[in-house]
């Protein structure tokens, strides 16, 4: 047992996840197709994927609420498959937050202390100064009175985090936690909950379809598609070295150019560019990808690489931002080019120019009966 | 110029335009609907002076009859409460066959005269239907007591219930149930701190209605409560004795009282929904 009594319960060792072999489905669509996944201790973990991808399936069966029909899910390898939700003492906070509408923020926070079998339960006095602390961690002090109706989006999904974690919870998780917010509070609660993961140290998994959130926050990025997992690995792994296609096209900022592989090698905008390792004899079509800031400009006049159009030109900030129409490729892409460029006359709406790519990630094209 | 005297000072201009003929139209429609029919019960009555009315409305067989009336409609509402919400949630959160059905049936007692269920229900628990030849021998008897009228009154309120709770139940979020559970909280415990404090306004509006629609049901009572002064005779059935005797002024001081009754419990139930409503934060 984890210390019910200890006033510090929050720091106490965090729990490693064990996902094994997890499956579930409804009716023919299956949402979680044979998923394993080890979450190490401490670690903020991110679920990124689209809408039916599974994420939220997924961290819902770790939280028990979703029940699984294949699989096993372990707490620091104990079973906690078929434990009740009470057992598992997961902190959930919901998209919606869940916020009792008939409570005041106080007795929202204290909700899971007054319920707990009465051996276990702290007395008044105890309960009113852990929701004290709790509220002080979440920067919301002198709030207990309010309801939720009368609290800011974001106000509540604090109150919703103090609340999860009045539990003294194995483990943290929290589901889309800053889809319902605006722009300029989703940018302050992200920081914020990165500081409240190291000041708890519980380990905490969040679903999000933001990628730039998830390699923003996360320690570690899992990447899911239709109920599977499509790469694990830290932000830069993922960036750098994105394991498919899809997680390439999923990342976006990305131009996709069909090409022919020989050899393991494959011409990409004038450059003659490796696939991956794996696959480095293999010939045919393949799929190569470009970030905007891999493409060069070569020259106005020699004729080498690919001839492009600039369309539009956004000359301010570090650097130049050029939007070019490349031979062949039906999407302008959008290319940053060094200032001097643009002070030298080079670049100007309407100029031809050569483009050539540094590098890029190819890979063969999934069969014409895979998913695109 | 007269007008300038008496015109009122102009409000600024609404940005929901209409108010004073919508006003207008409701306090006319309302008056001649439902005022000035009740404010004739209080001037007939007010017709007997003061001694001549108390006298009426504290007659024994009267006070009987009011307290058979009110207090079986307060145990049927209590009643259709409790059942009332078992129903609304097994429409809401089962699926089985027939449950549309089942569904359409709620609404019966809104459709069946009265009469023709009073007339049911005294088939049955009479001392040789097919329930009462049960329940007589078990000393339990239902017909032509009060009991019989409270089960009447069940029958006749129970749509209100089911159909206030029903709405509310459907757009409860599950989420809340979720929430409540991974807090480490029992169904028991989800049902009661969450689930139930929010039905409470339905249950309360459904409970007002129910009550109301008892105390004044009269087709269906006076079948199964064997009109037994001082036992089983309830007030409405007194307003009609006085009027079928020509005592107008005798029938309207028992409707008099009922009124009062009925619209101070009506009160009450409305200043508890509106402090239920401003305990959980949202104004007036």
């Amino acid at each position: 047992m984890r210390g019910y009594q200890n006033e510090d319960a929050i720091h106490r060792a965090p729990v490693r996840i064990d996902v094994e072999e997890l499956g579930k489905s409804y009716g023919s669509f299956a949402a979680l197709n044979n998923v394993s996944l080890t979450v190490r201790p401490g670690e903020l973990l991110a679920l990124l994927g689209p809408s039916g991808s599974g994420k939220t399936t997924l961290l819902r069966a770790i939280a028990g609420l979703t029940a699984t029909e294949e699989g096993t899910i372990r707490f620091d390898g104990e079973d906690a498959t078929t434990l009740s939700l009470r057992a598992r003492r997961v902190g959930f906070v919901f998209q919606q937050y869940a916020l009792f509408r008939h409570m005041t923020v106080f007795d929202n926070v204290a909700f899971g202390l007054r319920v707990r079998p009465r051996g276990e339960r702290p007395r008044a006095g105890e309960i009113a100064r852990r929701v004290r602390r709790l509220l002080e961690l979440v920067q919301l002090p002198g709030l207990e009175t309010r309801f939720p109706s009368q609290l800011s989006g974001g106000q509540r999904q604090r109150v919703a985090l103090a609340r999860a974690l009045a539990i003294e919870p194995n483990v943290l998780l929290l589901d889309e936690p800053f889809g319902a917010l605006d722009a300029k509070v989703r940018k302050e609660l992200r920081r914020w909950l990165r500081e409240i993961h190291t000041e708890t140290g519980l380990t905490t998994i969040f679903v999000t379809h933001d990628q730039e959130e998830a390699l923003e926050l996360a320690d570690r990025v899992v990447i899911m598609r239709d109920g599977e997992i499509e790469q694990i690995g830290t932000p830069v792994e993922i960036y750098e070295e994105p394991a498919t296609p899809y997680v390439c096209e999923f990342l976006g900022g990305v131009a996709r150019f069909e090409v022919t592989a020989t050899e393991g090698e494959a011409r990409v905008l004038g450059s003659q560019l490796p696939l991956a390792e794996a696959d480095e004899t293999y010939s045919g079509p393949a799929l190569a990808y470009v970030r905007g800031h891999e493409i060069e400009i070569v020259s106005r006049d020699i004729a080498e690489g690919v001839p492009a159009l600039v369309r539009n030109v956004r000359p301010f900030g570090p650097a130049i931002t050029v939007e070019l129409s490349i031979e062949g490729h039906r999407d302008r892409i959008e290319i940053s080019v060094p200032r001097e460029l643009f002070e030298g006359g080079e670049i100007r709406i309407g100029q031809g120019v050569f483009v050539r790519a540094t590098s890029a990630r190819v890979f063969p094209s999934p069969k014409a009966d895979a998913r695109p | 110029m007269t007008h300038a005297i008496f015109a009122l000072p102009r409000p600024a201009p609404s940005v929901l335009p209409g108010f004073g003929l919508t006003m207008g139209l409701t306090l006319t429609w309302l008056s001649l609907i439902i005022l000035i029919p009740l404010a004739g019960v209080f001037i007939t009555s007010a017709g007997l002076g003061w001694t001549e009315f108390w006298r009426l409305a504290s007659d024994a067989r009267t006070v009987a009859a009011l307290k058979l009336s009110f207090g079986t409609a307060l145990i049927a509402a209590g009643l259709n409460v409790a059942f009332g919400l078992l129903v609304a949630w097994v429409l809401v959160r089962y699926s089985f066959p027939g449950k549309r059905l089942l569904d359409a049936a709620i609404d019966l007692p809104f459709a069946l005269p009265t009469a023709v269920a009073g007339l049911a229900f005294t088939a049955l628990y009479a001392p040789n239907g097919w329930l009462g030849s049960f329940l007589v021998p078990l000393g339990l008897k239902v017909a032509f007591t009060p009991l019989g009228i409270v089960v009447a009154l069940v029958f006749i309120g129970l749509p209100f219930v089911v159909r206030t709770v029903q709405p509310v139940l459907a757009d409860f979020d599950k989420e809340l149930e979720e929430a409540s559970a991974t807090l480490g909280a029992t169904r028991f415990q989800t049902i009661r701190r969450i689930v139930l404090p929010t039905l409470m306004p339905p249950l309360l509006t459904g409970f007002a209605l129910a009550f109301a629609r008892g105390v004044g049901e009269y087709g269906s009572v006076i079948f199964i409560a064997g009109n037994i002064p001082y036992v089983s005779e309830i007030a409405p059935l007194l307003i009609v004795i006085r009027l079928e005797e020509f005592n107008y002024a005798g029938a309207t001081a028992v409707a008099a009282v009922m009124l009062v009754i009925s619209f101070a419990l009506l009160f009450v139930i409305n200043l508890l929904q509106a402090w239920n409503r401003r305990r959980i934060g949202f104004a007036g």
